[in-house]
């Protein structure tokens, strides 16, 4: 009798026992939520958002000055070479008597514009092309003999070639680094499909009948978002760095354009004169800015999109 | 004399190679032979890289089959075949694959996971239906509709299988190959997914094949058994026929090898080794023999004879 009052038979809800364990979960909220918890990362966000923003405006702010004004001296009419920086031209002005200030604002529009652009391109092209390389076994053949090929001729001849060709502007720099540009990219992208096109998961798709194209895009694409995110991330001051080496090699743009390339190729040259150091170390520190901004961001956002970093 | 019964899936004489560079190719499957009946399972046996997977992936057409022919109610299904048997096949033959870990899309949620099959062969009218068919299979499998919207990592790994289970009973299947479907399984839910795939099999009239290593399941499961070695079967036969009557050295070897849960017994256990080279094929090749009724064996004419006499 005493026993009976003392156990109790436990009732047991087989429903609400598979309901345990739940968690209210969404891929690109945790993403985003552990990518906020990377400080560093998101301060270099900030910054470039910051810069983004500026490089826009700037033009439209008091007081700025024309990139390609040659400034004159009021007396002599001579023009204000090499003015250190200063309450008049906050960034100095170069060997000419242009304002550095506003050849370097401009220089960063140019060259940014240049490196998403390029970078945008390379990394579709190289998602289109690796995913086809790496899924589509009656293409791996020929596509591994055209990379072959392509991967055989030195990026640089290309680039100098098309330089050569064409004449100097904007277009023409985006086309020469856009030719080649994506065979990396593409071939990372191969190497990471190979390693996950035959896990049991898209064996399971396959079964199905699930066609090509949608195992592409719903199995093997949403694995790789974090190192495609890095990839492009770094692909950005890459594309810049390689604007700043054409230019370097006198391919680069003409100076009536301003880019961070040719401005640091101006201030390379008068490297070796102290008091004129100034005009590479503004160039160089933006450059400097922009690509471990990316660097840093890239990094954290691929830590970000990796589901097992989401706790 | 029972009645005949209907031969749902029929393995001819099937091959199956895979090519790794300039070498001969390695054959896994090498001339198997085999029919499965409506409404039975069929459980295959073997150790690890005797072939029994490339088999089952052989019959739902993800390894390439390089001789031999699978009939699917008569209907050839290897190779080229046309969009009509496509469909069908892609519909009525499913796979429940080994490890619940991996086998499911970590990025998808279970609601397009399950109805992944739906979308490719277009089995709904609506976008209502195809949830409501999502539920169902669901259901089917203890779990609840509200799980949909959820990603795969957040199920145990019995809940996993279970996803894995209701994404085959969607299509609404009538044979499905079961790939070690508890092998990875912790031993506490392993009857849990043995009872689920049993009692659909009865409320649904599966057919299945269940591919294994662990012969205590498959005695529990499975109706008739084939026993593979190095991609060749070498013994087939009704289950229980098969555990009392073991004939070719190497069912004897394996079945001697099943852990029995009794310290004393199993301390007394004899096991018998399996020598592949203690059969003399220099001269006479070894067939395939029924040597009694539906017990099958592979052996050359002084092993049969050896085997007949066991039997007597």
């Amino acid at each position: 009798m005493e026993e009976q009052a003392l156990f109790v038979l436990a009732e047991r809800d087989v429903a609400d026992a598979e309901r345990s364990g739940y968690s209210d979960y969404s891929y690109w909220g945790s993403t985003i939520r552990v990518f906020m918890k990377n400080y560093a990362a998101v301060f270099c966000l900030g910054l470039l958002i910051v810069l983004l923003v500026f490089i826009m405006v700037q033009p439209y702010l008091p007081a700025q000055r024309d990139p390609n004004e040659i400034h004159l001296s009021q007396e002599t009419f001579r023009q204000l070479r090499n003015v250190r920086p200063g309450a008049e031209f906050w960034f100095g002005t170069n060997s000419i008597g242009q304002d550095l200030w506003a050849r370097i604002w401009s220089g960063t529009r140019t060259s940014l514009g240049i490196g998403i652009a390029v970078a945008s391109w390379n990394v579709l092209i190289g998602i289109i092309v690796g995913t086809l390389w790496g899924y589509v076994r009656k293409l791996e053949r020929v596509l591994t003999e055209v990379y072959n090929v392509l991967d055989n001729i030195p990026s640089t001849i290309i680039m100098t070639l098309i330089a050569y060709m064409l004449r100097p502007s904007i277009s023409t720099m985006v086309i020469a680094m856009g030719v080649t540009g994506w065979v990396p990219v593409s071939r990372f992208i191969r190497t990471q499909v190979i390693i996950i096109r035959d896990r049991e998961y898209n064996l399971a798709s396959r079964c199905l009948g699930t066609p090509t194209g949608r195992i592409i895009t719903r199995n093997i694409l949403p694995y790789l978002v974090s190192v495609i995110m890095l990839r492009f991330a770094l692909a950005i001051p890459g594309a810049i760095a390689s604007e700043v080496f054409l230019t370097y090699i006198g391919l680069g743009l003409p100076l009536h354009i301003p880019s961070l390339g040719n401005l640091i190729n101006e201030g390379r040259q008068l490297m070796m004169i102290p008091v004129m150091r100034y005009q590479l170390i503004f160039p160089s520190v933006v450059v400097s800015l922009i690509t471990i901004s990316f660097y840093v961001m890239g990094n954290a956002f691929s830590d970000a999109a990796d589901p097992r970093n989401h706790v | 004399m029972p009645i005949e019964r209907e031969v749902l899936m029929e393995v001819k004489n099937l091959r199956v190679e895979f090519k790794g560079g300039s070498k001969k190719p390695f054959v896994a499957v090498d001339d198997v032979s085999f029919k499965i009946y409506r409404g039975e399972t069929f459980g295959l046996v073997g150790e690890s890289g005797s072939g029994k997977t490339s088999i089952g992936r052989a019959m739902v057409r993800i390894n390439e089959v390089a001789g031999g022919e699978i009939l699917f109610k008569g209907q050839r299904i290897n190779g080229l075949i046309s969009r009509e048997l496509d469909r069908e096949v892609t519909q009525k033959i499913q796979m429940i694959f080994q490890d619940p870990m991996a086998s499911l899309n970590e990025r998808a949620k279970v609601d397009y996971i399950v109805a992944e099959g739906l979308y490719n062969t277009k089995a709904y009218q609506s976008e209502a239906e195809r949830k409501a068919m999502v539920s169902q299979a669901l259901l089917a499998v203890g779990l609840l509709p509200e799980f949909a919207s959820r990603f795969p990592h957040e199920f145990s790994g019995g809940q996993r299988q279970r996803i894995g289970v209701a994404r085959a009973l969607v299509m609404q299947p009538e044979f499905i190959i079961a790939d070690e479907p508890i092998s990875s399984l912790d031993v506490s839910i392993r009857a849990q997914v043995l009872n689920l795939l049993s009692e659909l099999q009865q409320q649904r009239s599966l057919t299945y094949m269940f591919i294994a290593h662990d012969l205590s399941v498959v005695r529990f499961i499975t109706d008739r058994v084939a026993v593979i070695n190095r991609g060749q079967l070498v013994e087939l036969a009704d289950t229980e026929e098969l555990f009392a009557n073991p004939l070719h050295p190497y069912t004897r070897s394996l079945l001697s090898a099943v852990p029995i849960p009794d310290p004393a017994l199993e301390q007394a256990k004899v096991i018998i080794p399996y020598d592949p080279l203690g059969h003399d094929y220099a001269v006479h090749k070894p067939l395939w023999v029924e040597v009694t009724p539906k017990h099958f064996v592979l052996g050359n004419a002084a092993e049969i004879k050896e085997y007949r006499q066991r039997l007597a």
